[in-house]
């Protein structure tokens, strides 16, 4: 906990005072997979998420963003050189874009923004019906709407049965059920895919 | 109960950008992806009916809109409590899918987390996770 709450003192410090910050520290990489447990102490279970803002990018001026919630409500993130971001792979603050959908934990901070350890931009998951499989995308199935998600070389991978991913998507059930990570293209129903999981 | 073991995944509800599926605040009407909430597939004798997981060979509990269950990730120990609002995942269509980190491993997909709930203990990026499922923190 400890080690939690310096690190959350530090990422503080360094938004208010726009210092910059490497990407790994002294007190542990500020990769998404070190943001998460970072959920304040007393958010309680169906509680709104305070160190949590989800939206669609409505500015971009420096360092910070701002996004419109679903919920109507606007968010100021504040992004550093520690904050991570991940647009369908790891990536950085340049790629997001005015209109992108994300995600973002961080830091609530006393003006109300957020300090950002991570981005997911147009990140979706999503359980889907295979109707279709073509070498350069699936045709999905979810909840009664038709996704086309593109497979794109070097990116797109399967995890076939929990085993480590592949690049081979060949395998993924046509007339099957998949979990599929991705990124979703803005205003539309396609999504380029990160990780298809599929048993078979 | 006693904890159970699976995989969880992340799912978006409510009023959200992209293909959301479980739009309108899912099957309790309160669902949102920045609340700590999840997806239970016995919140009601019509869920199950959809979810099955028996076809699995799995038994969950029948519990109702708002009740709490304590997640933790397998693969770091980072717990969240989170309420159930709304009916998933679709159990019966992954019977014996199965997730690890290393020798922790979690198989059947269990519970269905809002982002925010996911994020809490797990990458958004990382798509299914090993989990325990408890009553109790």
């Amino acid at each position: 906990m400890t080690t939690q709450v310096d690190r959350r003192r530090f990422l503080t410090s360094a938004a208010l005072g726009g210092a910059t910050i490497v990407g790994a520290t002294a007190l542990g990489s500020l990769a998404p997979e070190a943001a998460f447990g970072a959920a304040a102490p007393g958010v309680g279970p169906g509680d709104i998420d305070p160190q949590f803002a989800e939206g669609r990018v409505t500015s971009i001026s420096g360092s910070l963003i701002v996004a419109a919630g679903s919920d109507g409500t606007l968010s100021a993130i504040q992004t550093t050189t520690g904050t991570s971001v991940w647009k369908l792979t790891p990536t950085s603050l340049s790629a997001i874009r005015p209109g992108d959908g994300l995600y973002a934990r961080g830091v609530r901070m006393p003006d109300g923004s957020l300090a950002a350890d991570a981005l997911w931009v147009n990140i979706v998951s999503l359980d889907a019906h295979v109707a279709n499989l073509a070498s350069d995308h699936l045709d999905l199935d979810h909840h009664s709407s038709k996704i086309k998600a593109h497979v794109i070389s070097g990116v797109s991978a399967a995890v076939y049965n929990g085993t480590p991913p592949v690049t081979d998507l060949s395998h993924v059930p046509v007339g099957g059920h998949v979990h599929v990570v991705g990124a979703w293209r803005p205003d539309t129903s396609e999504i380029d895919i990160s990780t298809v999981y599929a048993k078979v | 109960m006693t904890a159970v073991y699976g995989e969880a995944s992340w799912f978006c509800c409510g009023a959200a950008w992209g293909p959301c599926g479980s739009a309108g605040g899912g099957a309790c009407g309160t669902c949102a992806s920045s609340k700590h909430q999840h997806a239970w597939p016995t919140v009601s004798s019509a869920c199950t009916g959809i979810t099955d997981p028996g076809a699995c060979g799995v038994s969950l509990t029948a519990r109702g809109c708002g009740f709490v269950h304590y997640v933790t990730n397998l693969c770091n120990s980072k717990e969240v409590s989170c309420s159930i609002a709304d009916c998933g995942p679709n159990v019966h269509l992954f019977c014996g899918e199965k997730t690890c980190c290393g020798t922790s491993c979690g198989t059947n997909r269990l519970i269905d987390l809002t982002a925010s709930a996911f994020s809490a203990v797990a990458s958004l990026s990382s798509g299914l996770i090993p989990v325990k499922i408890d009553v109790v923190a």
